[in-house]
């Protein structure tokens, strides 16, 4: 009795590519049509949005702040996440449990709660600003709203919890016996984790950091809030664009250059990773 | 090809056991002298990412206890304890915080309605080109959020144009936006399950007579059910807490609680926010008790990797 699985896929596979591809045309067509304002757009296609893009130095300017605060925000989160990562998947008692369940609650709650907390936490009367100038290291209230700062800090809310779940997992894979055994041998603490933790751990954590990485890119509510109306994030310049602005085929453009970004970082390291395995820098 | 299996099982439990007399022996790495500064520095450096990473929550929770007057109310720690703002949380909030669970939990059943099946194609079906159909259903995870929205706009427009049918604003909308981006947890989870599946069992229900559909109900449901679980959850969660999409198919008057939020944020802080918030967190530490009770956490994470 044989059942035919690839038919069963079949509804899922066209509901879903439809959508891909209807959602994805509609928006990659439109940017290229010029903005006649009120939402009207021109009947004849032109590069114009992508050049406006590619020679004003503000868009272009927003791309670079994208790139910089996503990417300091994905290396910080690493080097958060990955002792606590570690500690949970080493653990030998129920407290790993406890442990784990702080992290998925601070990911499963939504960003804006975690956004609005910050804000409370960095107010001028805050409690931050309260211990920072009673100790006398600031004389003027310290804010991470409305700078590039705050923005990190913001993104790095929205990627933490998953990224120490992610490379939780990844730790998981790596058998507890080749620690024990290269400390049996003698190594030290630091050369255990620099010779064995981490060469083993590099392929998942590269793909956990590009994971990231790419949450970090499409993040919008950090951003917009942490942002304050002065640091610019292409998804917070997309938002504007549509509901201020009314310019849909700008906003289009915005989201094509996003997104053929974020893909070309991506396709640029996974590339990257073949070539160092292939020199054999990364095993596995 | 059985006899291969089991005997990898065979060894892998004798390694087991090795390991485990090898740990009851005091055998383990040498002690060292002093004191071990390292393990302290780990210590130390974990308990900084996690006052990090749960501050927020503390603070909102801390400061939704605080009473005082409406402009002063934002305050923590707290000095005057009330729980005034939980009993003045406006109307629109809750009719938001009903929008969002009914929103996530259809999205929920949607997702696992499109993903199971998704996910049973991809790992048993015989399909040439299958890393490109599983790359297809992760798509949506892959594009950055905010261009699923706009694209969404777009797409609902042009469809408006076209057929006199606009679905921005409206709950179908928003709901076909949800269950592209929550879809592909379902399917990574079902996936995952599905690849460590003892196919054996099927053929035992089939030889012992059972039929097709009786087998899938009792045999082969059960088994991914823990990945159903975990699936659902995801999908619940980020449907749930979704703004970039949700920012562009609500409407004013018809709005998810995370937007509702966003717009509270950005004009004027009412304190009661703070009192709905408190009580979101509340509900996801319950759902996280109830997963913990029902499948464990631990195969939530192992199922829910990728």
């Amino acid at each position: 009795m044989k059942t035919r699985w690839e038919f069963v896929l079949l509804p899922s596979f066209v509901i879903i590519g439809i959508l891909i591809v209807a959602s994805q045309y509609v928006f990659l067509n439109g940017s290229f049509y010029k903005d006649m304002g009120l939402g009207r757009i021109g009947d004849s296609a032109t590069m114009v949005n992508y050049i406006r893009f590619f020679t004003d130095s503000f868009y272009l300017n927003t791309l670079w702040i994208t790139i910089k605060t996503s990417a300091l925000a994905s290396i910080f989160t690493l080097i958060l996440g990955f002792p606590v990562a570690y500690l949970i998947a080493r653990m030998r008692s129920h407290w790993s449990m406890l442990l784990l369940a702080g992290i998925v609650v601070a990911t499963f709650v939504t960003i804006v709660i975690k956004v609005f907390g910050l804000i409370i936490l960095f107010s001028a009367d805050g409690l931050i600003n309260q211990v920072l100038m009673g100790i006398g290291i600031v004389d003027r209230p310290y804010t991470i709203i409305g700078n590039q700062t705050g923005v990190v800090v913001g993104l790095m809310h929205f990627t933490l919890g998953f990224g120490v779940l992610l490379l939780y997992s990844v730790i998981q894979t790596i058998p507890r016996s080749l620690e024990e055994a290269a400390q049996i041998h003698g190594a030290s603490r630091w050369r255990m984790h620099m010779r064995v933790l981490l060469p083993l751990s590099l392929p998942g954590v590269t793909v956990g950091a590009l994971m990231i990485f790419n949450m970090s890119m499409g993040a919008f509510t950090s951003a917009a809030l942490l942002g304050g109306g002065r640091v610019f994030t292409l998804p917070v310049l997309i938002q504007r664009t549509v509901m201020m602005e009314v310019k849909y085929s700008m906003a289009g453009t915005l989201a094509a250059v996003l997104l053929v970004t974020v893909l070309l970082i991506n396709l640029l390291a996974i590339f990257l990773i073949r070539r160092l395995r292939a020199a054999r820098l990364v095993i596995a | 090809m059985a006899i291969d299996k089991s005997k990898q099982t065979l060894s892998h439990s004798s390694m087991d056991m090795v390991t485990r007399l090898a740990a009851r022996r005091p055998v383990g790495p040498p002690p060292k002298r002093g004191l071990p500064w390292g393990k302290y520095f780990h210590y130390f450096f974990c308990s900084l990412s996690y006052i990090f990473l749960l501050s927020p929550m503390i603070v909102v929770i801390g400061a939704s206890l605080h009473g005082g007057e409406y402009y002063t109310a934002i305050k923590f720690p707290p000095d005057e304890p009330s729980l005034q703002w939980y009993w003045k949380i406006p109307k629109g909030q809750l009719e938001a915080l009903g929008l969002s669970f009914g929103l996530a939990g259809l999205t929920a059943l949607g997702a696992c309605i499109i993903g199971i099946p998704a996910a049973l194609g991809i790992v048993r079906g015989k399909i040439p080109g299958k890393t490109l159909i599983s790359a297809v259903f992760r798509a949506p995870l892959q594009i950055p959020a905010i261009v699923t929205g706009i694209a969404f706009l777009q797409l609902y427009y042009l469809f408006g144009d076209a057929t006199g049918l606009y679905f921005q604003g409206t709950f179908l909308g928003l709901y076909i936006g949800h269950l592209f981006v929550a879809t592909p947890y379902v399917v990574g989870t079902v996936t995952a399950i599905l690849q460590r599946f003892d196919t054996r069992l099927e053929e035992a229900s089939f030889s012992l007579g059972a039929s097709k559909l009786s087998t899938f109900r009792r045999v082969t449901l059960p088994v991914i059910m823990p990945g159903v679980y975990a699936g659902a959850l995801y999908a619940f969660m980020v449907s749930f807490g979704d703004v970039p999409i949700s920012i562009f198919l609500t409407a004013p008057g018809f709005v998810t609680y995370p937007i509702e939020l966003f717009y509270g944020m950005e004009n004027d802080f009412d304190p009661s926010i703070l009192a709905s918030a408190s009580l979101v967190i509340f509900f996801c530490l319950l759902v996280l008790l109830g997963m913990q009770k029902l499948v464990g956490l631990d195969t939530l994470l192992r199922s829910g990797s990728r």
